[in-house]
């Protein structure tokens, strides 16, 4: 198990100020070996302190996921920036000033956490940054009023 | 006398069914299973195909593996059913990982008009696999990844 916590300069200072004191637990997982999140909605309040735990419940297929929440409107460019990326380029998404949040990559059985600050009310798409995944593996994090 | 005809006529229609309904039908024991058993393929099928858009040949050979390790689903999902069909969904599987594995192999040449070709070859052979399942179980190749995100542009 592997745990990142992420700098979150990149959120608005009116979240950093406001904090809403609340701290969440939030779990989810891949939809067994398919390119899936289960579930692919998640909410909670602005400004929590956010810990989720990325379950892979793959069983057959090798292949890695993580979960990555960017900013609204960011996470075509953020998936095709993975799926361009070589494994040389050295890109991974905590560098990526799009991305908000994410664990490391995890296989099959395996899960990983991430802990973060939850980023002002809206929705914020996730996904997973694995190369090919991100176009059919994603959800919505609903950001909600503290 | 025609009512014996009627009979013999019902008789021949029963037994034709009979012989019929395993062709036509082909109801797996585990219909969950190998619905999920074909969308982890038609999955993976996809991924190849957005590798190769990006030319991202060097990751196809994964994409092969991965391949190869989910076939294990669909052979788990129909481990129950009669020897015979199972034979049959074996020889169309076969057929599907050779395909996938010349995928890989035309991958290292870089050409992209060769590993086209090898991946419209193993969408051929993913349709004569799903073919031998009905209908409501099938995931066709190239029909499992819908446009990037409902959710979010």
């Amino acid at each position: 198990m592997a745990a990142v916590t992420l700098p979150i300069g990149c959120l608005s200072q009116a979240a950093l100020a406001t904090p809403s004191g609340k701290h969440i637990a939030l779990e989810i997982s891949s939809d067994g070996d398919l390119l899936a999140f289960k579930p692919d909605q998640l909410s909670c309040p602005a400004g929590a302190a956010v810990h989720l735990t990325f379950h892979h419940t793959g069983k057959y297929v090798s292949q890695d996921h993580d979960w990555v929440l960017t900013r609204p409107g960011a996470a075509e460019a953020v998936a095709q920036a993975a799926l361009e990326a070589s494994e040389k380029s050295g890109w991974t998404p905590a560098k990526d000033p799009r991305v908000l949040a994410a664990t490391t990559p995890c296989g099959k059985g395996q899960h990983v956490s991430v802990d973060f600050t939850a980023p002002p009310p809206g929705d914020y798409p996730f996904l997973c940054t694995t190369a090919g995944h991100g176009a059919v593996m994603h959800g919505v994090l609903h950001v909600t009023p503290g | 006398m025609s009512r014996l005809v009627a009979c013999l006529h019902l008789l021949a229609a029963a037994v034709g069914l009979c012989l019929i309904m395993p062709v036509l039908a082909a109801e797996p024991q585990s219909p969950d299973m190998v619905k999920t058993g074909l969308h982890i393929l038609a999955g993976i099928y996809g991924d190849m195909d957005r590798k190769l858009t990006a030319e991202q040949y060097d990751r196809l050979p994964h994409e092969n593996q991965e391949f190869q390790e989910g076939s294990g689903a669909l052979r788990d999902a129909v481990a129950h059913d009669p020897a015979a069909f199972k034979d049959k969904v074996e020889a169309a599987l076969k057929d599907c990982l050779a395909a996938a594995q010349k995928v890989a192999d035309e991958s290292k040449s870089h050409d992209k008009s060769k590993v086209s070709a090898a991946l419209a070859s193993l969408a051929t052979s993913m349709k004569a696999l799903n073919a031998l399942f009905p209908a409501a179980l099938r995931s066709e190749p190239g029909t499992v990844d819908p446009p990037w995100v409902k959710h979010q542009k």
